[in-house]
């Protein structure tokens, strides 16, 4: 164990303010425990924050329980009349709402009991609804077990006649073994990101999910550390903490998809695939699963929905269209305000504190990794190497705060340096003349020719001989003069052969180091689907390096602890005295905003029940 | 409204019960953990006895004047195997066994064309797995002890463990030979 003070040295030292430094190092049992805590402190605040979202919410969707409520026992009572009990209970239930709204729109003073029933009936029913769909959308998931996502990864398993994929195979069983864990399954994918993560619903059927790419890059000891921060993720209960989590995110969707249903076929679709999938379950369709809750997800953006389509304003014009869109006003707008408060809350509140509970999950993972490897200095050096290599896994964007590090997107790598650009330039012109005169763009403009190598990648792979040819002397120019640089891309033809199947040049491209940037690039095609958004939040979901860190050098990794930036703290610190207030204000506006739209939308509920409710009276009377 | 002494009683009793009932099992709970981390060391040496076979199986042809090399390892886990349960002995084979290990892979150092055999690196894999499984289960072991001691020494659960019948465990000390690291080269 790691008690042991810091050397005697820094004890005597006479400046004052060495002493508000972390001067002990930490047991990684003390920083677990702490840790803990901090993810305890945290999650009630979420709690809190979910319950503080619950009754803007409830005050919305209420209503429009009742609503749905009252036409159906109208429409029933069109046809075989309810009894006058029914009615008398209903017009009860209204009276106490009445007494809350006039107190909560009026200001009226109202009898405590009163206006307690009333508040009680305006939000419960909401809160029962939201209740229920994420316990439903939780319930749902956790069945479905992983496979959908390791499908959406396509993952394989590895294959232990390869030394170093064998390797990774026997550290994992090393690091279940440290950790006293049933030894999670492997999969390999094969993307040309650096990055390790898990999945998975419970620690029995947790997997992990290694791309290829890290076990090239890191040392057996690294290896050990990386897997070990994920077993102790597992072991930490992470996969339960992020499948309740995550049921919110698709809760929130479900919701909207609820709300839109009556309007669009998109919804319904959504709904009527989630239904299809909780009733008939079949083993092997963890497809839809997958399916469903990328759905779910995406709808809980600020995305246009079947509802705004609905209510187009540029659609044409026609009276009746006018005459409809005046029908249905309410819920149009009581839809908006549901979707501006949803997203208001996940962006602002909800979200930023899931954010922050990911970093106490990652450091406590952290402690645990140091706790099963007793290698501090060897998950610092994972970290920083990995956070050095591009850590994108297609397809992984769902749950990037189960992986290693921050999963990037692959940015404008390509080439950024001036001296590399020109070189390639110049090879592109002289690949142009020397495949054939008639090939486009002897430019020396960089934008076009990272506009054209695509296209021209594309032709070389539909089969096109000129195109091979060009990008075979490009390739061959560019490693004349610069063979560091071109290293970085993959040969051209291995490439093609790849693409018709060939195995081995796959391995070989496998083997060469690839620069994803330029992979990415070759690969880019239009018919790709685009990545799932990032969930919106203001706080990432990982934890910085830096901070990680400096919590491993406070466990005792050998790393200089990150000087702290002076100028570039007064120089923030300036910016958020600055711009604080202004933040704030349009906060709260956004709050006045949502209550305004809460407000409003519910008086428009109301009057709108009430005609409805008249309509069917004079529909109902003459009859009678 | 006063509650009688007797329905006091009665409540703080059953909290008391509920609380002993919840202590004993979860000391049971953790010594089941300790006895599992336990048997786990056990499974790690049974892997490596296996493995040793096929090891020497695969040097033999390479290696044929380092005769002395390889009969202590096969001395060592004969040993190991024979000793069973008889605990001391047996600690004092297997440290015997990693000590010879250790030796017959800093041999093969000097034999490149036993290096570059897939098959010796294959096993060469296995063994340095197998020395850290063996290391990490006894890690987790000792873990697993720290914590049930610790859940039964802390107050006020210690006026309780020995009525319970829970008895402190020893944690695993390796012999002086263990003690000296073993470097199996990748």
């Amino acid at each position: 164990m790691q008690l042991n003070a810091h050397p005697t040295g820094e004890l005597t030292e006479p400046n004052a303010r060495q002493r508000f430094e972390p001067r002990d190092r930490e047991s990684f049992f003390a920083a677990q425990a702490r840790n803990r805590r901090a993810t305890w402190r945290i999650s009630v605040l979420c709690v809190l924050a979910a319950a503080l979202m619950g009754i803007p919410l409830a005050l919305l969707i209420t209503p429009l329980l009742y609503g749905v409520a009252l036409i159906i026992a109208d429409a029933v009572n069109l046809f075989s009349p309810l009894s006058p009990e029914f009615w008398r209970q209903a017009s009860e239930v209204s009276r106490f709402g009445r007494v809350a709204l006039d107190w909560l729109l009026q200001q009226k003073a109202a009898d405590p009991q009163a206006l307690a029933i009333g508040v009680a009936v305006m939000l419960l029913p909401g809160i029962l609804f939201s209740l229920a769909l994420w316990a439903g959308v939780n319930l749902m998931f956790r069945r479905s077990g992983t496979g959908g996502a390791v499908l959406a990864l396509r993952a394989r398993e590895p294959n232990p006649s390869e030394l170093k994929e064998l390797q990774l195979v026997d550290v994992v069983q090393e690091m279940a073994i440290a950790a006293g864990l049933p030894a999670p399954q492997v999969m390999l994918i094969d993307s040309p990101g650096a990055n390790a993560g898990i999945i998975g619903a419970s620690p029995e059927d947790a997997r992990l999910i290694v791309s290829r790419r890290l076990i090239e890059v890191l040392s057996r000891d690294e290896l050990e550390n990386g897997v070990a921060h994920l077993i102790g993720s597992i072991g930490n209960g992470d996969l339960r903490i992020s499948m309740r989590m995550t049921a919110v995110f698709e809760a929130c969707g479900l919701l909207m998809a609820v709300m839109n249903a009556p309007f669009g076929p998109q919804s319904r679709r959504i709904l009527w695939r989630m239904l299809r999938y909780s009733l008939i379950r079949r083993e092997g369709d963890p497809q839809g699963a997958a399916a469903v809750a990328d759905l779910l997800t995406r709808g809980a953006g600020l995305e246009v929905d079947d509802i705004d389509r609905f209510f187009d304003p540029t659609g044409k014009k026609s009276r009746l269209r006018s005459v409809r869109n005046f029908i249905f006003f309410p819920i149009f707008f009581t839809n908006t305000a549901v979707k501006l408060l949803l997203w208001f809350f996940s962006w602002a509140v909800l979200g930023p504190l899931m954010g922050l509970l990911w970093h106490t999950r990652q450091y406590l993972a952290d402690a645990s990794a140091v706790q099963l490897t007793r290698d501090p200095d060897g998950l610092a050096r994972a970290l920083q190497k990995l956070n050095e290599e591009p850590g994108e896994i297609p397809g992984g964007d769902w749950a990037s705060h189960l992986f290693l590090v921050r999963l990037s997107r692959s940015g404008s790598t390509f080439a950024t340096n001036t001296q590399q650009r020109q070189m390639l330039a110049q090879a592109w012109a002289a690949s142009a003349t020397a495949a054939s005169a008639s090939m486009p763009g002897a430019s020396s403009d960089f934008a076009a020719i990272s506009r054209q190598l695509p296209e021209i990648m594309r032709a070389a792979f539909a089969g096109d001989e000129r195109a091979a040819a060009r990008l075979r002397s490009l390739y061959q120019s560019v490693s004349a003069a610069d063979p560091e640089f071109a290293a970085q891309f993959p040969n051209p033809d291995d490439l093609i052969a790849a693409r018709k199947g060939d195995l081995e040049a796959m391995s070989r491209l496998r083997a060469a180091r690839p620069n994803p940037a330029a992979l990415a690039q070759a690969g880019k095609q239009k018919d790709q689907a685009p990545s799932s958004p990032e969930r919106p939040s203001l706080v990432e979901f990982h934890a910085s390096l830096k901070r990680r860190l400096k919590r491993l050098a406070l466990l005792g990794a050998h790393i200089d602890p990150v000087a702290r930036d002076r100028k570039a703290g007064i120089v923030i610190l300036a910016l958020s005295l600055l711009l604080g207030p202004f933040a704030l204000l349009a906060i709260l506006l956004l709050l006045l905003l949502i209550a305004v739209m809460t407000l409003a939308s519910l008086t428009f509920v109301v009057i709108w029940l009430a005609v409805i409710h008249k309509l069917f009276a004079l529909a109902g009377s003459p009859s009678a | 409204m006063l509650i009688s002494p007797v329905a006091i009683g009665i409540i703080v009793a059953a909290l008391v019960l509920i609380w002993l009932i919840a202590a004993f099992n979860g000391l049971v709970a953790l010594r089941n953990r300790v006895q599992n981390a336990w048997s786990q060391i056990d499974v790690q040496l049974k892997r490596r006895h296996d493995l040793i076979p096929n090891l020497v199986e695969t040097v033999r042809g390479y290696m044929q004047h380092e005769r002395s090399v390889f009969d202590a390892v096969t001395e060592a886990r004969a040993q190991a195997i024979v000793a069973g349960s008889n605990m001391p002995v047996r600690t004092a084979a297997e440290s015997a066994l990693s000590g010879a290990l250790g030796k017959l892979f800093a041999v093969a150092e000097n034999y490149p064309q036993l290096r570059a055999v897939e098959n010796f690196q294959r096993l060469q894999e296995e063994l340095t797995s197998t020395e850290n499984r063996i290391a990490y289960s006894r890690q987790c072991y000792n873990d697993e002890v720290m914590k049930y001691n610790t859940a039964q020494s802390t107050f006020p659960r210690n006026l309780f463990v020995r009525m319970l019948g829970f008895s402190a465990a020893s944690m695993f000390a390796g012999m002086d030979a263990d003690r000296a690291e073993v470097h199996v080269k990748l």
